[in-house]
């Protein structure tokens, strides 16, 4: 595990900011940590990159307690509220940077992390003059500079525009296949839909929701079909097993039912071409990231 | 540690308070050459006057650029920590391999060496004024004189870094920054109540000068780079009691006030390291 975490707790000045959070990232994985604003993402974040002590709880990072800077050697980090020292070029803070790594400077590293982050050719300009989504990406770019195992990004693509948030995605998936293990706080669902393998959501404080993004998405599978010329008997069938919406009238007509898994499918197609059903789309939908996140989180509120 | 203090060091130099401070110390280094020039005519002959007046433009230069000396250490580091807590640019620099004690160390290096060389340069531009205007109270100085003036001189800035450091951990920059130059005044009329205490012979208010000095421990230094460089300017000073309160000052330091003053300057560090060290950084 290169993330072990075990009823992580913070309370600020008697206000519970986070409560008994665990968590197990293995490494490889791009795990989303996901979360309504003021849930406590920041907050655990902080706690793994020695910013903040918690309160409760244990927690190891790269196989060594929280705030051990050795293993702070092999960690980047990219803070959710990146500010950067604008008298400094880009090569000039990458440089700065190297050194807190205890890195010799180097202009090939320099390079290989600029064009990386599409910075490439802007580094002898202040940082100053760079724009908001600039100064993010060659924040990524010095957080990157230690070839990282570990890579903690907070909200890594708020200031970038799409392109930018597509090259953002594209680094992370790029450093998934060098082996780095990637914690992602971010609050576009899609983005992370698209990267993370492994997701754990937390409202007020608490995880509601934690596992595998495969098994979190496939827990309801959802079944289009349209077809015609179905029965009353297999309509009923439908409807009493999958709760089957309306019955279609005519050829373009749409049923949906829902199912406990994908494995029922074939069943279901089975069943309907011995009932002589004319089938035209039969489609399994898998909910999304986004309603997985707007039940749990509403269900949380809820309580 | 190295790497923050030399970003500490290129900050610093490059703001525009350190422009402005250096511009300042300019300026009141020009008029002080040309007061020179101006008295180096009218100056009455006998000993005794032009004795007097010598130490008089001598305390002169060296007080008020001690003062913008202590001006310049508390505007640049009052928010040397405290702006980068506020603005979050802390967060990338504490999440690196790095201890938090070699962060306040940098700092506080950073500051140190760049407070320690700008108090030189005014100190030996302040020789070379006066001597250049044949100030005799000057042309008069030993060379041991000279480098244990110097010593005394840029201790006084290097001292009063260590609270602005702690104060800068604890309090945001501005607050922090008025909160020391309080401290600073405060030293000042500390030697001011000691002298006075003496003249009118009350122990009471010699104790409580003596305690202002304890708890701020600047002007005493400064007294003593005095009393080192102008020897006379004790008689001056109590000459000059009833009319000026500028000079104000009290005995020479003894060597346990500079034991005392080392463990204020350490033990404000090490408050500084302790806190930080222990402070959540949201």
């Amino acid at each position: 595990m290169l993330i072990e975490a075990e009823g992580l707790s913070k309370i600020y000045y008697g206000k519970v900011a986070v409560e008994s959070v665990d968590l197990a990232v293995q490494k490889g994985q791009v795990y989303g940590f996901l979360g309504p604003n003021g849930a406590g993402k920041s907050t655990c974040i902080k706690m793994l990159t020695g910013l903040v002590f918690p309160t409760a709880g244990k927690a190891t990072v790269l196989g060594r307690p929280l705030g051990d800077a050795k293993a702070r050697e092999k960690m980047g980090y990219l803070p959710e509220l990146f500010r950067f020292q604008e008298w400094m070029t880009g090569t000039d803070l990458l440089d700065f940077h190297s050194s807190l790594y205890r890195l010799k400077k180097d202009p090939a590293r320099n390079k290989r992390v600029l064009e990386r982050v599409g910075l490439l050719g802007q580094e002898k300009f202040k940082v100053g003059t760079y724009s908001k989504g600039m100064q993010q990406r060659l924040g990524i770019a010095c957080a990157l500079l230690p070839d990282p195992e570990l890579l903690l990004l907070d909200e890594p693509t708020s200031a970038l525009d799409p392109v930018g948030r597509k090259l953002v995605r594209d680094i992370i998936l790029s450093l998934q296949r060098e082996g780095t293990t990637v914690f992602l706080n971010s609050h576009l669902l899609s983005e992370v839909e698209a990267v993370c393998n492994g997701i754990t959501i937390i409202s007020k404080g608490v995880v509601v929701k934690s596992g595998s993004m495969s098994d979190i998405l496939q827990e309801k599978v959802s079944l289009s079909i349209k077809c015609s010329n179905i029965s009353e008997s297999v309509y009923s069938i439908l409807k009493n097993r999958f709760d089957a919406s309306i019955k279609p009238q005519g050829s373009d007509g749409e049923l949906f039912l829902k199912l406990n898994s994908k494995d029922e499918v074939p069943d279901i197609a089975e069943l309907l071409a011995a009932s002589s059903v004319r089938i035209f789309e039969l489609t399994p939908r898998h909910e999304t990231l986004e309603s997985v996140f707007l039940k749990v989180v509403d269900k949380e509120a809820d309580a | 540690m190295k790497a923050i203090a030399l970003a500490t060091l290129k900050e610093a130099v490059r703001k525009k308070t350190f422009a402005v401070m250096t511009l300042v110390s300019a300026l009141y280094l020009a008029l002080w050459a040309l007061l020179l020039n101006f008295f180096k005519g009218s100056i009455p002959a006998d000993d005794m006057s032009m004795g007097f007046a010598s130490v008089i433009l001598a305390q002169m230069g060296l007080q008020f650029s001690s003062m913008i000396l202590c001006l310049l250490t508390i505007m640049l580091s009052s928010g040397s920590i405290a702006s980068e807590l506020e603005t979050g640019m802390v967060h990338s620099i504490i999440s690196r391999p790095l201890r938090r004690f070699e962060y306040v160390l940098g700092k506080f290096l950073g500051l140190l060496s760049l407070t320690l060389a700008y108090a030189a340069a005014v100190y030996a531009i302040l020789m070379l004024i006066g001597s250049l205007f044949f100030l005799n109270s000057i042309t008069s100085i030993s060379a041991t004189q000279f480098f244990k003036g110097l010593a005394l001189y840029v201790l006084v800035p290097a001292v009063i870094l260590c609270p602005t450091i702690y104060g800068s951990v604890s309090l945001r920059a501005v607050p922090n920054g008025l909160l020391m130059i309080f401290l600073y005044i405060l030293g000042n009329i500390g030697g001011m109540v000691e002298m006075i205490g003496r003249l009118i012979g009350s122990d009471p208010v010699e104790s409580s000068g003596i305690f202002l000095s304890l708890v701020s421990p600047f002007h005493t230094i400064f007294s003593s780079a005095e009393r080192t460089l102008l020897p006379s300017s004790g008689i001056v000073g109590e000459m000059m009691s009833g009319a000026n309160g500028l000079s104000g000052s009290g005995k020479p330091a003894s060597a346990w006030m500079f034991l005392y003053i080392a463990v204020y300057a350490v033990g404000f560090l090490t408050l500084a390291i302790r806190k930080f060290s222990r402070k959540d950084i949201n």
